[in-house]
């Protein structure tokens, strides 16, 4: 559930044009016809991009106006580093570790038959 | 699950993880850094911590004491042992960011299984959050010092001007 509500903030986070508006909209409310003008783009085009970042819930539009402003929603940005994504590194990063010693102790138990034989060798 | 009624039922799923992970390491030796006290110490705990374990007691009903210290932070944490099957299976709690009266803000049910397959171990832990309180996502975030300076650029690379 939390990695499908991932994949579409991600999803949505992925087109540089929505980075953009996502960015504009970081200065407050912008309404449509406002968000569309910095682009060489129709607004249905625009649209098409704010109804994804919409789905994803990154944006929040008012259905009270005609002109529809268009809000930054922080949540699921919040959600991205949900905490349980941050236990989940906790772990990831004790197992790093885990597999590092894994390694480690792997090749000091093993026979050291080759490496004492050049030592002989050297001797 | 419905988006609707996500929001209400939110407070009542519990929260879980699963983490897979292969180790290119017989079973019993993966079993043995898992339940040798020792071990734990060796890797336990992210990156920039160390840590020291009191108690590690892997049997059932046998008791889990340990203290992640890192980045100017002490962790203590604690736990029971519910079932060992060596080298196959071991269930644990883990209780952890305990509060003044030594109440655990956040407690786990982990259970880690162990497959081999031609000296590779393919390991499962599957993590059920028992109990959390909101302090402990603040607390989690502190510990992921890495981690939230990847979130920080990743943040900054959204947000910027294209």
């Amino acid at each position: 559930m939390t990695n499908d509500h991932l994949s579409a903030t991600f999803a949505a986070l992925a087109d540089p044009t929505r980075r953009s508006i996502l960015s504009r909209l970081t200065n407050g409310e912008v309404s449509v016809k406002e968000l569309a003008r910095p682009f060489n783009m129709s607004l249905p085009a625009v649209s098409k991009h704010l109804r994804v970042l919409e789905r994803s819930g990154l944006i929040v539009r008012s259905r009270a106006a005609q002109w529809r402003p268009c809000r930054l929603k922080a949540r699921p940005l919040k959600e991205a580093v949900d905490w349980l994504e941050h236990y989940r590194q906790f772990w990831e990063e004790s197992f790093d570790r885990l597999d590092d010693y894994l390694q480690e102790i792997q090749r000091t138990n093993k026979p050291k038959k080759k490496q004492t034989q050049k030592n002989k060798s050297i001797k | 699950m419905p988006a609707r009624t996500k929001q209400s039922l939110e407070k009542n799923i519990p929260k879980e993880l699963v983490i897979i992970r292969t180790f290119q390491a017989p079973r019993a030796l993966v079993f043995k850094a898992w339940t040798d006290p020792k071990q734990i110490a060796k890797w336990w705990g992210p990156r920039g911590f160390a840590s020291t374990v009191t108690k590690w007691d892997a049997r059932p009903g046998g008791s889990i004491r340990l203290e992640m210290c890192g980045h100017g932070m002490s962790h203590p944490m604690g736990g029971v042992f519910r079932e060992v099957v060596s080298p196959e299976r071991l269930v644990f709690t883990t209780t952890s960011f305990e509060d003044e009266k030594g109440n655990p803000k956040l407690e786990n049910l982990n259970t880690v299984t162990f497959e081999e397959l031609n000296g590779i171990t393919e390991q499962t832990l599957h993590v059920v959050v028992l109990k959390s309180s909101p302090e402990v996502a603040q607390a989690l975030a502190g510990m992921n010092v890495g981690w939230n300076q990847t979130l920080d650029r990743l943040m900054e690379f959204v947000l910027k001007p294209a």
